[in-house]
């Protein structure tokens, strides 16, 4: 089966892959949005998405190291990888405390900080567009990376509330 | 972090676990047992703390298995052992004086 779906939250996106699996569909493949889901037991497996420091680099270090502990990298998009663990393994969380939870959402927020950026660049750039040639296609575009940026912010806002969030946590 | 800063929970129990030789999913079970379940250490927390302590010279890598590629194991060095025994020292202050309490 496969589906097409747009997540910026990859907790949301952890959330839904791990309802698909509840239904019997495992999650097998990533591409630009595209979901490929094969049939399984209900709930053979739990889901994380993880972001990688560098996208070369040292994968194949991290990748062997998830395997020890019995977690299997089975997608990768970029920087983001989509790990699975067998539901009979154990409770699967992939950051247990405090510190490492910043670590992992910083991460995160500046992953799309710089996207935030790319994306309000793109955006005066269609908007003057629009203005110039008054044509809809470049309004539309306009409109499109409008709402793309909103989108990002609202990651960007809830990366930095969580990390608000876990140091209150850590200093308590 | 320096070395007055009071250790994580995790980095303690990361260090205890490789006293001796141990790789990933042995320091996850050790620490694990030695807690009776209360410190389960995420994969990503262990990868972290690991590579942070690799640079920093607490622990080292002691063996690669070559064959599978899959187990590296990790051993505490003499800064670790220094490192955990000034943690050791800080909690010991702090159970001399919790006994205060009960005067």
């Amino acid at each position: 089966m496969l589906k097409f779906k747009l997540y910026y939250d990859k907790d949301e996106e952890e959330d839904w892959l791990k309802k698909m699996c509840l239904n019997g569909w495992e999650f097998k493949k990533f591409f630009l949005g595209f979901y490929t889901f094969e049939k399984c037991e209900p709930g053979e497996y739990n889901y994380q998405i993880d972001l990688l420091d560098s996208w070369n680099g040292r994968k194949g270090d991290y990748a062997d190291f998830m395997e020890d502990t019995g977690v299997k990298v089975i997608a990768q998009w970029w920087k983001w990888v989509y790990l699975q663990k067998k539901a009979s393994d154990g409770p699967f969380e992939m950051y247990t405390d405090a510190g490492s939870k910043i670590t992992h959402y910083n991460k995160i927020k500046n992953f799309f900080k710089v996207a935030l950026i790319i994306e309000i660049i793109c955006f005066f750039i269609e908007l003057f567009a629009t203005i110039n040639t008054g044509s809809y296609l470049f309004g539309l575009f306009t409109a499109l990376i409008g709402a793309i940026s909103l989108a990002i912010l609202k990651i960007v806002w809830k990366c930095k509330w969580k990390i608000k969030q876990y140091e209150q946590e850590q200093n308590m | 972090m320096d070395n007055s800063t009071p250790l994580t929970e995790a980095l303690f129990y990361i260090l205890l676990a490789v006293r001796t030789p141990n790789h990933g999913y042995g320091i996850i079970q050790d620490v694990s047992d030695m807690t009776d379940g209360r410190v389960t250490l995420g994969p990503g927390t262990l990868y972290g703390a690991i590579n942070s302590m690799l640079t920093k010279g607490w622990i080292s890598l002691y063996s690669e298995d070559k064959e599978s590629r899959k187990k590296k194991e990790y051993l505490i060095t003499n800064t670790g052992k220094q490192i955990f025994q000034n943690e050791v020292k800080r909690l010991n202050e702090l159970i001399k004086n919790a006994t205060k309490m009960d005067d």
